[in-house]
């Protein structure tokens, strides 16, 4: 196995905030590990607030107050140098974003500067990567637009001008150009209708095989997940649940959460409407003891209520955080 | 999709039916005050003696013929729109007989010098300072100056000036009192001539700056800290883009939009500005004008500095509007 591109390993992330003497913790992120190795498409699901994008925030180094890093770290390997991305200058961070990390955004609508030309914003973002005189900067950006099957004018053209599913093509080409080993694709399809959406992720994909890079993927949607990923993240209230390859973790659940998620997906033929999971995710400010799940779980027991399960790895590399994990036809059964 | 030149033609339109219906009101309000301008000179020219019947009405006649109010209403309207269109607004009452186009041409570069320059400086500096404060949140040095700015703008225009005047004209004599430039100055194009009208336009300038800089330094820092959480400014940010060219390029220019119609309407406010500056300072430009004009009931001056104040704000209106879609190019696909 070669050397993960990222490794995160007991990252504690949370926001704090103290109004007239009142603590007050949200617990964002907790003890989060996960590597992700070159070439690896890894997608994380969980619902909203489970805590995707503060972790994807953390692992970005795009840390605001009062969200605060307390524990952990996040390496890179890039080009054979590691990096901890907390401990970076502002000069060193700058070199690396852009060349070796990108992102392709939530909101990818309004990623685009209104005022600036397409062309102006490819500038700003990758000509300082690509060392090259500005004529040669715009051919090789030709070029790499022609690749994803854009016409080369998009690059005169204002955001306004293009459409959404344009401009998020216009987004993946911009996160793409300087060839980066690391992308983070943050909801990158979910303001697109399914048409839309099916072309981009066509796209994501293509032009992951042809640079080779790895992506962390971040949705809700499951079904994009098993389209697109080559291993599967599920989290929960600022942890992870369960993590396996993808094709693993639909087959085969081992969480009660997972097992949820995955028995949401519609399939044809479907008789009856689907059951909604009952409860709601819980407030991070005030998490329950024991494994968090366990208020909504029809598996908790007086164990889930005292202790954490931790994460727990098998022989071929699916890890779980369950005290009472389904066996396989369990899981079918439910699913 | 209208493009750039409809845009342009449909502006121009704007600006001709906005001058034409503001000089229909001039000549409207002015026709209908009770100051009769050829009995007034008549009155001014017979005061200190008596004059025959018969010279009166001929005068009465020439009078007549000079300010254009021969005839009905309707001829009267149709000679003043060809005079107009001439550049010719009549002799002036109060100065007669120099024309009233020499006198606002007199006093127009001093009004445009003082005002135009200041509401520009004071929108340049607001809104850089504004935006630097709404950018660099944490920066002392800014917020210091976000608090003064708070606490000159709600002080009424003319109290500032008059402190101004009595310190920096009075208990420390370091700067002119009034006037455009020195007494004994000949107007020429020399050194100490520009030094002087320098040196008379600090006051003035600071006071309008002083009262002016709150507002676009407030509207810029409230738009600057709105933008900054906007998708594409954390995008560029993520992707490690220049702090400076995120300021300028992402930030400011997209808060610059709005600024840049409050700058139009701004300018639409130069000639009231110009009666109160223009008094307080003794400035020898088209506010005093107006007001001596008022007051010595000289009719067509009134009526020339009207139509003078409103082709020149519509013009600069016009102008702004014009630079509009360089500045946003979504205006341009509207």
């Amino acid at each position: 196995m070669t050397s993960p591109v990222l490794a995160v390993s007991d990252l504690r992330a949370y926001y704090r905030t103290s109004a007239f003497g009142v603590q007050r913790e949200v617990r964002a992120v907790d003890d989060v590990s996960l590597a992700i190795q070159p070439g690896e498409i890894y997608g994380l699901a969980g619902e909203s607030s489970s805590g995707k994008t503060t972790l994807i925030k953390t692992i970005a180094n795009a840390i605001q107050p009062p969200l605060q890093v307390l524990a952990g770290s996040v390496l890179f390997d890039f080009a054979g140098q590691r990096f901890d991305i907390h401990a970076l200058r502002p000069r060193e961070l700058a070199a690396i974003r852009w060349k070796h990390l990108s992102y392709i955004m939530q909101g990818s609508m309004n990623v685009l500067n209104p005022v600036r030309r397409v062309r102006q914003t490819f500038v700003d973002f990758a000509f300082r990567h690509i060392g090259r005189p500005l004529p040669e900067f715009l051919d090789v950006v030709r070029q790499h637009l022609q690749r994803l099957h854009l016409e080369p004018q998009v690059l005169e053209a204002y955001p306004h001008q293009l459409s959404g599913g344009m401009r998020q093509r216009v987004t993946i080409a911009l996160a793409t150009v300087c060839r980066p080993q690391f992308i983070i694709a943050d909801e990158p399809t979910t303001a697109l209708d399914v048409v839309v959406q099916k072309g981009v992720l066509g796209m994501i994909h293509e032009v992951q095989r042809a640079l080779g890079s790895s992506i962390l993927f971040v949705t809700h949607d499951m079904a994009v997940h098993a389209n697109l990923s080559d291993r599967l993240g599920i989290m929960y209230a600022g942890r992870i649940v369960e993590e396996g390859r993808t094709a693993d973790v639909f087959r085969a659940p081992r969480h009660p959460y997972t097992t949820h998620l995955i028995g949401s997906l519609p399939h044809l033929g479907d008789a009856a409407p689907k059951q909604g999971l009952p409860g709601a995710p819980p407030n991070l400010a005030d998490p329950p003891p024991g494994c968090r799940f366990h208020p909504r779980c029809p598996r908790a027991s007086d164990l889930c209520r005292r202790d954490v399960p931790a994460l727990e790895t098998d022989a071929s590399g699916h890890r779980v955080a369950c005290f009472h994990p389904a066996t396989e036809s369990v899981a079918e059964s439910i699913s | 999709m209208k493009t750039y030149p409809t845009y342009i033609l449909t502006r121009l339109g704007q600006f001709v039916l906005v001058v034409f219906i503001g000089i229909n009101i001039a000549f409207i309000v002015t026709h209908s005050t009770p100051i009769d301008p050829v009995e007034q000179s008549i009155a001014a020219a017979t005061q200190y003696g008596s004059t025959s019947p018969e010279a009166i009405a001929l005068m009465r006649q020439s009078l007549k013929e000079l300010y254009g109010l021969q005839g009905g209403l309707a001829d009267q309207y149709f000679a003043f729109w060809r005079r107009i269109l001439l550049g010719d607004f009549g002799p002036s009452l109060s100065a007669f007989p120099t024309p009233v186009s020499v006198l606002v041409g007199r006093a127009l570069p001093w009004t445009a010098g003082l005002l135009l320059s200041s509401t520009l400086l004071t929108w340049v500096l607001g809104n850089l300072l504004g935006g630097l404060a709404g950018y660099y949140r944490q920066s002392r040095a800014l917020r210091f100056a976000g608090i003064l700015a708070m606490a000159f703008h709600p002080i009424p225009y003319y109290v500032v000036a008059f402190v101004l005047l009595i310190v920096f004209g009075y208990l420390w004599p370091i700067l002119p009192l009034s006037g455009g430039y020195g007494m004994n100055m000949t107007r020429a194009l020399s050194w100490g001539f520009i030094g002087s009208v320098a040196l008379h336009s600090i006051l003035p300038v600071l006071s309008l700056a002083l009262v002016g800089l709150g507002g676009w330094f407030m509207g810029m820092r409230s738009l600057v800290s709105n933008i900054v959480t906007e998708d594409y400014v954390a995008y560029a940010e993520l992707g490690g883009v220049k702090r400076s060219r995120i300021l300028a390029s992402y930030v400011m220019r997209n808060a610059l939009v709005p600024q840049v119609t409050g700058l139009a309407m701004s300018l639409g406010a130069i000639f009231n500005g110009a009666i109160i500056t223009e008094q307080v300072f003794g400035y020898p430009g088209v506010g005093t004008l107006l007001v001596s004009a008022v007051y010595a009931g000289d009719y067509s001056l009134v009526l020339g500095i009207t139509t003078v104040s409103i082709v020149a704000v519509s013009l600069a209106v016009l102008l702004i509007d014009l630079c509009y879609p360089l500045i946003d190019p979504r205006v341009r696909a509207r």
